[in-house]
């Protein structure tokens, strides 16, 4: 199809009357003949497949499928054909029995607490744990495709020397001699790199170490740097600080660049506490209102009630305007342009002082972060609804621009790198592959053998979280304990084993050094060992939050910066799915289309309309950003929301390490990052190659043609959800429900919940063995996603409202899918499942054009043959791997349903508890936006969910009843997601 | 001319086309016979197998309750293949030197699994839970046949879908009493058409159109 919407005429098409009211893509609102044709050809896959055969080769294709067809059934019988019982069973492990274990999942090195689930002792799932006092049971996409991390074919699996198999016998040895000069030189030379770490045993050792070498250089990096956070903090109070929002006491939210609800170690927790405060507040009839100004669009501008895209530059002087205006002052140095909401919002601000929240985030420069210190400083928000806690690494580190300088210095004799990949990651002006090579001993330690390994003298494979013994903080300090979950399936080590390597020259095994850390010098062994084991069941220490620090504003406000030099401003940010770059070979994270974009397998330049229009670019044309020497070129995306003169290039892309899956896509930001401002740069050039490259994207995939697709419920209007009385007559015979089944099961998807973070969309694949189909069948429409999360947008193509909806199967009490399949494949059950049996599925295809919510999946391809056996090992035994050519689609996990079913049937049909079968999305999301649950039992958490005034379905003119229902956004009456005319239901969709 | 043809040759011309057609519509019969015959589908057949193991002697003979090895049988989706420690808890001290157990020893004394030949399989997209069967009172000689008179064992039924349905359309038929599930030489009461209702009633069974759905065993 066509991708060269003429941006002016969009314009005219959503300022005019008969503009649609909600859309999803340009090339919707643009609703050219190409775009009607992919959306009405049912079948955009199939469509590629070949051409159009003639009507010779139709009956030679019939007749050789009629000839053929019975071979099917020759297939090999793929059971194995033997059985091996254990020698000595162990202790709770059954054969085929799930058993889970409280752990942590790590994100730069912050913990968040998960329960992983083995079989047969092999970890194939991470479950949020509900007890854990920051995440509170829900997860991120990065926990879920841990446990695809684990089994990645594409890990360090030996170690290596000079880039031949070695082994840790033969590092230990050559190490052994060095020691002892080390220890005689108090470890001059010696400089340790380490990927952010907030364990508390980790930093022991460190400080251990440093008692040991007194002179040895500590350094951190990482590519999402938290730098500036604290260079902020310290500008602000002398000293660097965490910030912790507490959103429950908050009635209005601005957030200044702020990240609190995009993927980010605090994710979870924080995005689960704002929506709660967002619950409570719309039930005590006050919704506590976000305000939001951005220079790239992110999840959290996205679910603002009043949004501002601004550059990054002129969000700083936003910040002063706000702090003038909210101190008696008068603004007025951010423009006019932002006017409206920077009134709005220091109104907001003035009338709830002790009980607002200034936030920023971790791409905001030290200078806004002192801006936002000050500004809630002079709300009376510091100590009220913020807390501020030390910070949670190991203090003292160096950063990777001190690393770099005293190794042009020579000053570094033996570098050791844990677990970063600074080649990679450093920004391009640091040129530290170069400076590497000056260092005549280079040991990388990492999961993968990667860019910084190749440039290593050794590399050693260290273990993967789920297979180490460890610990690590959350966000608000409490310290959460990592256990292995299957012994190490590579010659993996951990970091805490290697220190101790350092220390005692001796590697100690990971659970002793985690016991000798923990127990207290006064503790006898058997009160540890039992509060050892009682914290391994909870998975935490329990009350181990940092206690809060007093904090006070120290000296003025930082003078406002010179005005930037013209050209255009780059920010810089880590990718929203493969974050930067650490998790950049695991499929999973590469085919979860990209929140905004929806784009998968690579990173785009994102530009904004009026850019594109006035330098004339187009979607996917390849273009070049340039600062000095450095350019990238990647393909073009222009994206609604995005701050006129600001261009966004996100990390995590432009890999090259051979042979890996994330070799060779888009392209690498760090080149042109400034070691000085690592997510900012200013008078960059931008223009077009001449190329063009159209990325794979899943924005228009199961486009609905309908009417109130997407609902908001405005504060103090009528309800805008559907009338339950009102359901037309139809010519399906009596649902389910009607002949009076135990268990009627349905979901509810609450839309002002939904933050869009993906995190279900990961867990359905981990739970269901979705398939990965890389990236051109993905552009061919063969995403295989179960859910998929649309992005519609609302109002002008600078200022749009964003919204989120996922989309699993309906459950239609009256499905059209099931009228089309000729060989009753997908058929109901008397509990309100929609089945589809694959082992009936013969491909017609025929569900998939009836279903009017394109949710129905088809196996094109056979995508599971060739998996690696090591990866075979993660699929979930309780779901069908599915064959080529059958459909499938969201069963509502019927294995958990299964599951309890048998449970209650063992007990006499006792009812099934309400909560006692949860989905996976619905365990994953960190919002707890999802609830299932049995609609006929009146008390149930889903049932109570329908019966809200803002509760609807989809596409309900179609008369499908469909079991997963949702729940309108809420919006002030006056913010900008508010339909124009509030009471009424917003129009149709583009 | 004289006449090419017999007067009879018609009736031999119509005998070889109705003999071929015959033919043709005897190909899918005789193939689908092949497909259920014994030889196929394993029905009756005992593999070799490391140990030559007897159901007969250990729990015929003996009495040893199906439990003491299948121990999950009651609790888990699956009924469970005894460890090699539980082989040895006797025969440590029976038949120790014995050269037929000889496998069982070395499997103990090195920690490689005994490699028993897989007996009963299901296709993979079907998933079948031991435990909620036994729980309902369905024995397990209803599948496995009369286990306690086989020798070396083998497959007592096919296992097709017809095999499940004709229990889940009318379990009935097969429901037993707790007391009975274990007893391998099981047949229908005399009483079964009264009792077998009564069971299904007892034991919350439901049966016809609720066991028949797919998703009771396809997922």
């Amino acid at each position: 199809m066509s991708r060269d919407p003429d941006i002016a005429q969009i314009r005219a098409r959503l300022s005019g009357a008969d503009g649609p009211t909600f859309w999803r893509s340009l090339e919707a609102v643009a609703d050219t003949p190409a775009f009607r044709a992919y959306v009405e050809s049912e079948f955009p896959a199939a469509a590629r497949l070949a051409g159009a055969p003639d009507r010779r080769g139709f009956l030679r294709l019939m007749a050789a499928s009629f000839a053929l067809s019975g071979l099917t059934a020759c297939g090999a019988d793929s059971g194995r054909d033997y059985e091996l019982p254990y020698v000595n069973q162990p202790e709770r492990i059954v054969p085929g029995a799930s058993l889970s274990y409280a752990s942590s999942a790590l994100f730069d090195g912050f913990a968040n607490g998960i329960l992983v689930t083995t079989r047969n002792g092999r970890p194939i799932k991470v479950e949020g744990n509900p007890d854990h006092p920051f995440s509170r049971g829900g997860t991120d996409i990065l926990a879920q495709a841990s446990v695809l991390g684990l089994y990645d074919p594409f890990r360090s699996q030996a170690v290596q020397h000079l880039g031949r198999p070695s082994s840790w016998a033969a590092f230990r040895g050559q190490m052994l001699a060095r020691l002892a000069g080390w220890r005689e030189g108090r470890g001059r030379g010696l400089a340790l790199l380490s990927a952010p770490a907030t364990s508390p045993a980790l930093a022991a050792m460190v400080a251990r170490l440093r008692e040991l070498y007194p002179e040895m250089g500590w350094y951190e990096a990482a590519g999402a740097t938290r730098e500036s956070l604290h260079a902020g903090a310290a500008q602000a109070y002398g000293r660097p600080v965490e910030t912790l929002p507490d959103f429950a006491g908050a009635r209005a939210v601005v957030s200044l660049d702020g990240d609190f609800l995009d993927l980010g170690p605090g994710q979870v927790g924080l995005s689960r506490a704002w929506i709660e405060a967002r619950r409570a507040g719309h039930a005590a009839g006050h919704l506590p209102a976000l305000h939001a100004v951005a220079p790239t669009p992110t999840l959290t501008s996205a679910k603002a009630d009043y949004g501002l895209s601004l550059s990054a530059g002129g969000i700083e002087a936003l910040a002063r305007d706000l702090l003038s205006l909210t101190d008696g002052g008068s603004g007025g140095a951010s423009g006019a342009r932002a006017g409206n909401w920077l009134r709005r919002a220091a109104a907001a601000l003035d009338a709830n002082r002790g009980a607002s929240i200034v936030t920023t985030g971790l791409a905001a420069s030290p200078e806004l972060h002192a801006l936002v210190h000050r500004l809630n400083g002079a709300l009376g928000n510091t100590g009220s609804t913020l807390r501020h806690i030390a910070p949670l690494s190991p203090g003292g580190a160096g950063t990777l621009a001190d690393l770099a300088e005293a190794m042009e210095r020579g000053a570094v004799e033996t570098l050791i790198v844990l677990g970063s990949n600074p080649v990679y990651e450093a920004p391009g002006g640091l040129d530290f592959a170069r400076r590497m090579e000056r260092v005549p001993l280079k040991i990388h330690a990492g999961l993968y053998y990667d860019e910084t390994g190749a440039h290593a003298d050794w590399h050693l494979p260290l273990a993967h979280p789920l297979e180490s013994w460890g610990d690590a903080r959350s966000l608000d300090g409490t310290v959460g304990l990592i256990q292995p979950t299957i012994a190490p399936l590579h010659e993996g080590r951990t970091v805490h084993e290697l220190l101790s390597f350092l220390l005692e020259g001796e590697m100690r095994d990971g659970l002793g050094l985690l016991k000798a850390h923990l127990r207290r010098p006064d503790e006898d062994e058997a009160a540890f060992e039992a509060r050892f084991a009682e914290a391994l069941r909870l998975g935490f220490l329990p009350d181990s939050a940092s206690p809060p620090e007093t904090v006070a504003l120290t000296g003025a406000a930082p003078a406002p910066a010179p005005a930037p030099a013209g050209g255009i401003e780059v920010v810089f940010r880590p990718d929203p799915t493969v974050w930067d770059g650490t998790h950049a070979d695991l499929s999973w994270l590469q085919e979860l289309p990209k929140p905004l974009t929806k784009v998968v397998w690579e990173n785009v330049v994102l530009i904004s309309p009026a850019l594109a229009e006035r330098e004339g670019i187009a979607t996917g044309d390849v273009v070049a950003v340039a600062a000095g020497e450095a350019r990238i070129e990647g393909a073009a995306w222009i994206l609604p929301g995005q701050a006129e003169e600001t261009v966004t290039l996100t990390l995590g892309y432009g890999r090259n390490v051979p042979d890996h899956l994330s070799r060779g896509l888009g392209y690498d930001a760090n080149r042109l990052r400034p070691a000085a401002t690592p997510w900012r740069l200013q008078g960059t050039k931008l223009a077009k190659t001449g190329a063009r490259r159209m990325p794979a994207t899943t924005q228009d995939l199961g486009t609905m043609q309908g009417h109130d697709v997407v609902r908001v419920q405005p504060e103090g209007a009528g309800p805008v959800g559907d009338d339950e009385a009102d359901k037309p007559p139809s010519f399906y015979g009596p649902s389910s429900e009607d002949r009076g089944a135990k268990a009627a099961w349905g979901m509810v998807i609450d839309l002002d919940a939904c933050t869009g973070c993906n995190a279900c969309v990961t867990a359905c694949q981990s739970e269901n063995n979705i398939p990965v189909v890389g990236r051109d069948e993905v552009a061919r429409g063969r995403w295989m996603g179960w859910i998929r999360i649309d992005r519609y947008y609302a109002g002008s193509l600078d200022e749009p409202a964003t919204h989120f909806q996922p989309v699993p199967c309906m459950h239609c009490e009256q499905a059209p899918c099931e009228v089309g399949c000729p060989v009753e494949a997908t058929l109901h059950d008397s509990e309100g499942l929609n089945l589809q049996v694959y082992n009936r599925c013969v491909g017609t295809r025929t569900c998939q054009s009836y279903c009017p919510y394109k949710v129905r999946r088809f196996n094109y391809l056979d995508y599971t043959e060739d998996q690696p056996a090591i990866l075979q090992q993660r699929n979930n035994p309780e779901v069908t791997v599915r064959a080529r050519g059958v459909m499938e689609k969201c069963t509502y996990c019927i294995q958990r349903i299964a599951a309890a079913r048998i449970d209650s049937a063992k007990d006499a049909h006792a009812a099934i508890p309400d909560g006692a079968v949860e989905t996976a999305c619905q365990n994953a999301c960190p919002t707890r936006a999802i609830v299932f649950g049995n609609i006929a039992d009146p008390e149930s958490r889903v049932a109570q969910a329908r019966a809200e005034g803002r509760h609807y379905a989809l596409l309900a003119e179609l008369n499908t009843r469909p079991r997963t229902t949702y729940l309108a956004g809420l919006a002030p009456a006056d913010g900008q997601k508010a339909p124009a005319s509030s009471g009424q239901s917003p129009g149709k969709e583009g | 001319m004289a006449q090419l043809f017999t007067p009879g040759a018609d009736a031999i011309y119509r005998l070889v086309l109705l003999t071929g057609v015959a033919c043709l519509a005897g190909v899918p019969i005789v193939a689908a016979g092949i497909v259920r015959s014994d030889y196929v589908t394993g029905v009756g057949i005992a593999p070799q197998q490391p140990v030559p193991f007897s159901h007969k002697h250990h729990s015929g003979e003996l009495g040893i309750d199906c439990r003491y090895c299948h121990t999950t049988v009651e609790k888990e989706a699956t009924a469970g293949l005894p460890p090699t420690h539980t082989c040895m808890t006797c025969h440590s001290q029976v038949w120790s030197g014995s050269d037929m157990l000889k496998p069982v020893r070395d499997s103990y004394a090195s920690g490689e699994p005994l490699q028993w030949r897989r007996l009963n399989k299901l296709p993979s997209y079907v998933y079948y839970n031991h435990s909620v069967h036994v729980t309902k009172g369905i024995g397990c000689s209803t599948c496995h046949g009369e286990v306690t008179a086989m020798q070396m064992t083998y497959r007592a039924n096919a296992f097709e879908m017809g095999f499940c349905l004709d229990c889940h359309r009318n379990p009935e038929k097969y429901v037993r009493t707790p007391d009975q599930v274990w007893n391998m030489t099981w047949s229908p009461p005399p009483n079964q058409a009264t009792l077998g209702p009564q069971l299904v009633a007892q034991n919350h069974i439901r049966g016809g159109q609720r066991l028949m759905e797919c998703g009771i065993c396809h997922r």
